[in-house]
């Protein structure tokens, strides 16, 4: 059976962006709202990842993005009433090379500039934070303390039992097929399970929104890349901070649940989706974490599992609408630092969308950014 | 704490010779060749193993097998040890860490890394995977078999009843003499047997890691038939996680497997096969089984077995369940009351046992970890017990090369996992060395078989779960 229904605003991806913007736009009695998620709720990586909330960016627009995100999650637990196990342990970013140490100092003095409170510190610094680590190759680092990890699914189910609460409808295992556009104009977006008319929709289908955008003929740069990711099993607590390196792509943090959770990059993935764990990271990341903490060596891992990382070619979002076609706004892009910026990315597409100043610019953010201009690098990017 | 090793048994002879002594807590525990660091301690009494992560409270062990992680413990510095599959050493330092062990400080060498390409990985050396290795073996294909377990037979090691089911699968012979039987077979066959080694995972394209204790082996396989079983299911009851509380097959491990017995007085929860066998193992092991209880309103086992009890005075109560257990470090008693056919409890019918074991008996499940790792299409089958993977008619999953057999596909019993072996090792190496008229005979006959078992009385129920999840051709989104 085909059932044609209307909406005034259809989100595409039932993430921590979806689920949010859906939130936010409810919250402005905006109700009349279709998300669409073709598995369970943070099905994508908005429930694979290691929940790493930093600010400590190289360029200005993420650093700002992360720091009033940040805020907007210590506010969080009481707004949704839910336990989100934010634990602001800080972050310790290891530098390696030379490169590194000065394009660390450089971050640093830009997010002191800009109120973030993190500081360069030394490798035995790093030692004195973190005891188990071995420094031998450690050049320095950056400690920022109000950085810390959250466990995603409930921010995600409790965006979606807010917004549900006041009245979107939020589906899951529903499939896109198609945006059907007129003109410049979109009028419905049809599903495995019926068609929805409306005239606005937000892409924030993750790895697969380059897919989405070609629906509504609409070319996007970001591409999807299999990042992988695992747990061991859980210890007292030992470790305060997440701890990660650049230069060998690594993350690793301990969960309120004791378990150590963690992911490493591979640099010769190849684009596309695909969501299968690979021995090689499995081997890999058992050789860094235990060179980078010899007593890993006696831990086991219980899981592995892999998600996808949407990046673009300047690894910084992609937000707002797009030249091609109206009130197509677009939340993807976020090259593995999706979750961290997910509030205030939320609260600013919802304020788009109802046709309001955004209380953020985002005019950097844009698609168009990508024609023949010069981008500036997202330098610090991990795992 | 009081020694429960089996001195005389009317079946099983345990044979104890140099015996030696490993380090629990500061004090020297006795333990025997064979015997895994679990069966050692709770030989000598032990009953809290491990504890709950936020209450503290007692944990003991509860499968025997490896699969619930009750009874992890720091070995040698090493925490997280599964100590009912780690066999006992002399010298060995053990102590108990509770759920949230101190990050260890030691440290271990570097695995040595083997990588090799074989053509057929069997993964389970019970029933289904030995058969399968035999088979595959006898017909010229390099078959390499994995089992986490010292001993290999799987779950048949522990069953001394003799099995019904047809005659050319050992109808009359005991579990435990077919167990060593098929493992002596595999190895005439020239199976490369790998025992002590954990199965890690699957990897794309048909590539398994493996955890040989010091050494990471990688394999790439031509055909991997699974085939690691079930796992068994827990009941719901109030105090339900007391030390003291097993499941069937872990108390069957312990008695049969390593000669210790239980404890003393052991109420059994479930009347099917599995609950009336273990119960007359239990009296043939010297122990009180004060009554069997059973939520149905009839036994599900065959009537032979429940006759075998009520004969040795052994009261069977259906239409009765647990209602909570009693006791604070141990289980003391239990309090049972009836259901009425709506499966409420009745007012008024409660009424406490006394014991020190509750035996849980109410089903397995099959264990698809890496089923569902592999990729492989599932589908929720009642009637086989849980989650199973979609297979063609020569049992192979949707994913290529992947073949299934046993209880890991579907809860059924020890002879369809045989006659499933002897599919799963036909079809993998026709696939791999093409067909012969031998392997076209043993497809045939097993398939025959399999079918003649499903026609029996408890046939019907996994013919209806089998249906529902065999396909042809392309397997079904």
């Amino acid at each position: 059976m085909t059932v044609t229904e209307s909406a005034r605003a259809v989100i595409i991806g039932g993430g921590v962006n979806g689920t949010g913007i859906a939130y936010h736009l409810a919250k402005r009695g905006y109700t009349d709202v279709v998300v669409l998620e073709k598995g369970y709720l943070g099905c994508g990586a908005s429930g694979r990842n290691g929940g790493g909330i930093r600010q400590q960016f190289s360029t200005k627009e993420n650093i700002i993005l992360a720091m009033e995100s940040t805020r907007m999650f210590e506010k969080l637990p009481d707004e949704l009433d839910t336990e989100i196990e934010f634990e602001q342990g800080g972050y310790l970013v290891l530098a390696f090379t030379d490169e590194e140490v000065e394009q660390f100092k450089k971050n640093v003095k830009l997010q002191n500039d800009l109120g973030l409170k993190s500081s360069f510190i030394s490798a035995e610094e790093a030692r004195e934070i973190v005891p188990e680590l071995n420094i031998s190759k450690v050049l320095a680092g950056t400690f920022n303390s109000t950085d810390g990890t959250i466990y995603p699914f409930p921010v995600i189910y409790g965006y979606a039992r807010a917004a549900r609460g006041m009245g979107v409808d939020i589906r899951e295992h529903t499939t896109v097929t198609d945006i059907v556009t007129q003109g410049r104009t979109i009028r419905a977006v049809k599903t495995d399970r019926g068609t929805i008319e409306t005239d606005t929709v937000v892409n924030a289908a993750g790895g697969w929104s380059a897919g989405i955008a070609r629906m509504a003929g609409v070319e996007l740069p970001n591409r999807p890349y299999r990042h992988e990711i695992m747990v061991t099993e859980p210890f007292k607590r030992f470790l305060e901070p997440m701890v990660i390196s650049f230069q060998h792509g690594i993350y690793f943090s301990q969960s309120r649940h004791g378990n150590v959770v963690g992911g490493i990059g591979n640099p010769h993935e190849e684009q596309g989706i695909n969501q299968r764990s690979s021995l090689w990271f499995m081997r890999t990341m058992a050789k860094t974490l235990t060179e980078l903490v010899p007593r890993f060596s006696a831990v086991n891992m219980i899981r592995q599992w892999a998600g996808l990382y949407d990046t673009t070619p300047d690894a910084q979002p992609i937000l707002g609408e797009v030249p091609e076609v109206e009130r197509f706004f677009q939340v993807n892009g976020f090259s593995g630092h999706g979750f961290m910026v997910s509030p205030v990315v939320d609260k600013v597409t919802a304020e788009l969308i109802l046709g309001e100043t955004p209380s953020m610019n985002i005019d950097g953010l844009s698609v168009t950014r990508f024609k023949g201009m010069d981008l500036e690098m997202e330098y610090s990017v991990v795992g | 704490m009081s020694e429960k090793r089996i001195r005389e048994h009317p079946v099983l002879d345990f044979q104890r010779k140099d015996g030696f002594f490993f380090d629990f807590e500061g004090k020297q525990v006795l333990a025997y060749p064979g015997e895994t660091i679990a069966s050692a301690l709770y030989a000598q009494g032990l009953q809290r193993f491990t504890e709950s992560k936020l209450l503290k409270r007692p944990r003991g062990f509860f499968c025997a097998i490896g699969k619930c992680s009750s009874c992890i413990m720091r070995v040698n510095g090493v925490p997280h040890v599964r100590t009912c599959i780690t066999p006992a050493r002399e010298g060995m330092k053990v102590e108990r860490h509770g759920a949230m062990p101190e990050f260890p400080d030691t440290t271990l060498p570097c695995p040595k890394v083997k990588e090799e390409n074989i053509e057929v990985a069997v993964i389970g050396g019970g029933p289904a995977g030995l058969s399968a290795a035999i088979v595959a073996a006898e017909n010229g294909a390099d078959v390499h078999l994995f089992d986490e377990n010292t001993n290999l037979g799987g779950q048949l090691v522990k069953q001394t009843h003799q099995f019904f089911g047809r005659y050319e699968e050992h109808a009359g012979t005991r579990g435990t003499d077919i167990g060593k039987d098929l493992a002596k077979r595999a190895e005439e066959a020239g199976v490369n047997i790998h025992t002590n080694s954990t199965v890690l995972g699957y990897y794309h394209k048909n590539k398994i890691a493996v955890d040989a204790g010091n050494r990471l082996e990688i394999y790439g396989c031509e055909g991997i038939v699974y085939a690691t079983g079930a796992v068994e299911n827990f009941l719901a009851f109030e105090n339900n996680d007391l030390p003291g509380i097993y499941g069937a097959g872990g108390v069957q491990t312990l008695m049969n497997e390593y000669g210790v017995i239980p404890g003393d007085r052991v109420l059994m929860v479930g009347a099917g096969n599995v609950g009336l066998i273990v119960s007359y193992q239990l009296l043939q092991a010297g122990v009180d089984v004060v009554e069997v209880v059973e939520a149905m309103p009839t036994i599900g086992g065959y009537q032979v077995h429940a006759s075998k009890l009520r004969r040795a005075g052994v009261p069977i109560s259906t239409g009765h369940t647990v209602k909570k257990a009693l006791g604070n470090e141990q289980v003391e008693g239990a309090v049972l009351h009836e259901l009425d056919e709506n499966w409420e409890p009745v007012t008024g019918t409660e009424r406490t046992v006394e014991c020190d074991i509750i035996c849980i008996a109410v089903g397995l499940k099959p264990d698809n970890h890496f089923l569902r790792l592999a990729g492989c299409k599932m589908k929720y089958v009642r009637e086989l017990g849980g989650m199973v993977p979609l297979r063609t008619e020569t049992l192979e999953t949707s994913v290529e090369g992947l073949f299934v057999a046993g209880d890991s596909a579907g809860i059924e019993e020890a002879t369809v996992a045989i006659l499933e072996g002897e599919l799963t090792g036909a079809a993998v190496t026709e696939k791999i060395k093409g067909g012969s008229e031998k392997l076209l005979a043993v497809k045939k006959r097993a398939r025959a078989g399999i079918e003649e078992m499903r026609k029996g009385p408890y046939g019907q129920r996994p013919l209806e779960g089998v249906r529902a999840c065999t396909f042809e051709g392309v397997c079904p989104e």
